[in-house]
């Protein structure tokens, strides 16, 4: 049951982040739209054969490719892969892992549903521009279900190791939170400062977001679902969890937020039909004979007139002579690929760190995960393995492809063998789903730390949580082009690294500075 | 900027298999190519090293050297101690090379130019000559390296690759493990340095002089 929490506690936890008065600020706010919900409007001045270079085939340059194409530039793109799209990559029957020292073959059914965006995985409603080259592109979107008060909470030290429903989680936590700003509000310095219709408004909110009782106190509530009946029968409330069991486990940091728009998440977001790279393969299909494949880029030369830039292939060095060059190849990578950049460019290439992300993946023998209600979601845990997301798609249909991790600081994944990583998942999955090791086949992992050509997730700038200033000067020094003929784009390129979003305006933001030197130069 | 496919490369890549890229019908790309010559994407273009990744340069580097240092990561006498990140990092990497790839791979890296690397430290070059005398006696008065002793070159490496290995070998990281039988002379002579202030002057010194 309820243990009571006092107002002094609730208020020290207040204070703690940031106390009231960021509330009481907020109406500055209303009617702004952020920028980033408008798709950009390219127009660059026709081109007639300008050559442009283009390193890498990763969203950010194939954007560039494309919208260059449509203006007359004359684009040949060089990727060091087999295949086009860095970090959007999809797995399915028969694709090629190239982890180095790790090959994988994946040996899933061949089924359309069954696949695996092993990096970028989801499109927020906000992200105008991934969206508006899927709609230019005819890529097929469904929705991608992010959250799902059916899936599981599981922490060792909560609950004696036993699941939680999200819901569960959720709805008791947001009715002790609501019950303790009832309580405060009813005393403190808050009421103070607004009108009586104001606080009536504000308290009638706590109560319905938590479920409160008459006497403003959290009993329980049926959004958790019923502890009996519902349907034929009056249903019945769960027990509570009290909080302090609730504060056994650091979860609710994940569990309560995973609905942010604004962050990239969000209760509704999007996904191709078929694997994200679909995305790709859209760009890269109507671009053909301009890629490159297995044509690793082993010098960048800038010169007065143009770039120089030499590659091999077929074991040959080849050389590729543009006007201009556009590069995504990883920052890590390039400081390793001969170039005269200037001190201070290859200084600030040097000094993004490379994200260490790390997923796993299996084929389920049966969509297990439907017989407990969850038709897509997270399931969070306190362990290594951090999330267990449930396909979306393809509802009842035989089998489905599960995220069995996904690790931001890659842990010590990178490290391990498959079968220590194959066998990590399992264990911890099993203590949610206790069919778990039964259900999965077919086991795959990506560490992105070790993928050829990668060896690593989303670019590292800050050091120390803010961006400091000379962090911000090295950006801006990267940001503008090397003697106004070479440009880094890419997610590293960016602030807001690991989106699709940031990438495709890294390349908006390069062209918009093309277009205008090509537009000042003597006709 | 130079060489031809040669036909030992073609018979040894041959031997390695391809995979068709998948995804759907009709997309692009090429069969992926599941052969071992991955070293460059670590260690850069034409193996002259990349500071982000701490992938020392390949470039110039000994065959015998490279052969016996990939046989000892792939047997696990390098890059197991806990604390040896650089070398754990490499270990997978070699641990399922056969002997067909470990030959293929010092063929091919017997390709590359040798360009020395840039200096990135600056010590005290004097005091780092001196320091030097007991490394000269294996790995030759220039830095040359000495086959028959089981020295490497030094000369041309990148700085702060040495360094790292020889803070390595001073705290037992690298050269402790008991089939490592070079690592462990190594291991001894790296304590004549007595602090990281004379690990820095020596390699400095060792940045002066050409292979």
């Amino acid at each position: 049951m309820t243990i009571p929490v006092s107002r002094r506690e609730f208020l020290n936890l207040l204070g703690a982040y940031g106390g009231t008065s960021a509330v009481l600020q907020a109406g500055a706010a209303l009617g702004f739209m952020p920028a980033s919900s408008q798709a950009a409007e390219i127009s660059l001045q026709a081109n007639s054969g300008k050559k442009v270079a283009i390193l890498g085939t990763g969203i950010s340059a194939l954007t560039t490719a494309w919208e260059l194409t449509k203006a007359g530039y004359d684009c040949t793109l060089l990727e060091a892969s087999h295949r086009p799209g860095g970090r959007m990559f999809t797995v399915r029957a028969g694709t090629v892992i190239d982890e180095i020292g790790n090959y994988q073959r994946c040996e899933w059914d061949d089924d359309p549903h069954l696949y695996f965006n092993a990096g970028a995985a989801r499109i927020p409603s906000i992200h105008s521009n991934v969206l508006k080259y899927c709609k230019e592109l005819e890529v097929e979107l469904q929705v991608f279900v992010n959250e799902s008060r059916t899936a599981w909470v599981q922490d060792d030290a909560f609950n004696g190791g036993k699941p939680v429903r999200n819901a569960d989680y959720s709805s008791s936590m947001q009715g002790f939170v609501s019950e303790m700003l009832a309580k405060s509000l009813g005393e403190s310095q808050l009421d103070s400062s607004l009108t009586e219709s104001e606080s009536e408004t504000l308290l009638g909110m706590v109560r319905s977001f938590g479920d409160l009782n008459e006497d403003m106190l959290y009993k329980g509530t049926v959004r958790a679902g019923y502890g009996s009946g519902g349907f034929l029968d009056h249903g019945t409330t769960k027990d509570v969890i009290a909080l302090r069991d609730l504060l056994k486990t650091r979860l609710a940091r994940n569990v309560m937020v995973t609905n942010q728009e604004g962050t990239g998440s969000g209760p509704l977001l999007m996904q191709p039909v078929g694997g994200m790279d679909r995305i790709i393969y859209a760009f890269a299909n109507r671009l053909k004979d301009r890629i490159k494949f297995l044509a690793p880029v082993t010098e960048v030369m800038v010169k007065d007139d143009g770039v120089e830039v030499a590659y091999e292939q077929n074991g040959v060095t080849e050389m590729l002579k543009a006007d201009y060059c556009f590069n995504c190849i990883p920052s890590h990578l390039m400081t390793g690929i001969p170039n005269n950049f200037p001190d201070d460019y290859t200084e600030a290439l040097g000094y993004i760190r490379r994200g260490n992300a790390y997923k796993a993946a299996f084929q389920a023998k049966e969509r297990f995960w439907e017989k407990e209600n969850i038709y897509g979601g997270i399931t969070w845990v306190n362990a290594p393995t951090q999330q267990i997301w449930y396909p979306p798609h393809n509802i009842h249909g035989k089998k489905g492809v599960v995220l069995a991790a996904y690790n931001f600081g890659g842990a010590n994944y990178t490290e391990m063998s498959q079968e220590d990583r194959i066998e990590d998942f399992l264990k911890h999955g099993e203590k949610v789903h206790p069919n778990y090791r039964e259900m999965a086949e077919k086991p795959i992992t990506i560490a992105w730390h070790r993928m050829n050509n990668m060896l690593g997730c989303a670019a590292r700038w800050a050091r120390d949580g803010a961006w400091s200033e000379k962090e911000e000067q090295m950006y801006e020094t990267l940001r503008q082009p090397v003697n106004g003929r070479h440009y880094l784009i890419g997610d590293q390129s960016t602030q807001h690294s690991a989106w699709m979003e940031s990438a495709i305006q890294s390349a908006h933001y390069a062209m918009a500075d093309l277009d205008q030197r090509v537009r000042s130069e003597p006709a | 900027m130079k060489k031809f496919i040669t036909a030992t490369t073609l018979i040894a890549l041959s031997a390695f298999f391809s995979i068709a890229s998948q995804a759907a019908e009709g997309d692009v790309g090429v069969a992926a190519t599941m052969d071992d010559r991955y070293c460059t994407t670590c260690h850069g273009a034409e193996g002259r090293g990349n500071i982000a990744i701490d992938a020392p340069r390949l470039a110039g580097m000994e065959a015998w050297y490279l052969k016996r240092q990939l046989e000892n990561f792939r047997a696990g006498i390098r890059g197991t101690h806990g604390e040896d990140t650089q070398g754990i990092a490499m270990q997978p990497m070699a641990a399922k090379l056969t002997d067909e790839s470990i030959a293929d791979i010092v063929d091919w890296v017997g390709d590359w130019e040798y360009v020395p690397a840039e200096a990135t430290v600056d010590g005290n070059v004097n005091q780092g000559r001196n320091a030097f005398q007991s490394c000269a006696a294996c790995h030759g008065a220039n830095a040359e390296g000495n086959e028959a002793l089981g020295a490497p070159a030094l000369a041309g490496q990148n700085d702060w690759y040495m360094i790292t290995q020889l803070r390595n070998f001073r705290a037992g990281y690298r050269g402790s493990h008991r089939e490592d039988t070079y690592g462990s002379q190594m291991l001894t002579m790296s304590k004549t340095l007595r602090d990281d202030q004379a690990i820095i002057n020596v390699v400095s010194y060792i940045n002066t002089l050409q292979k």
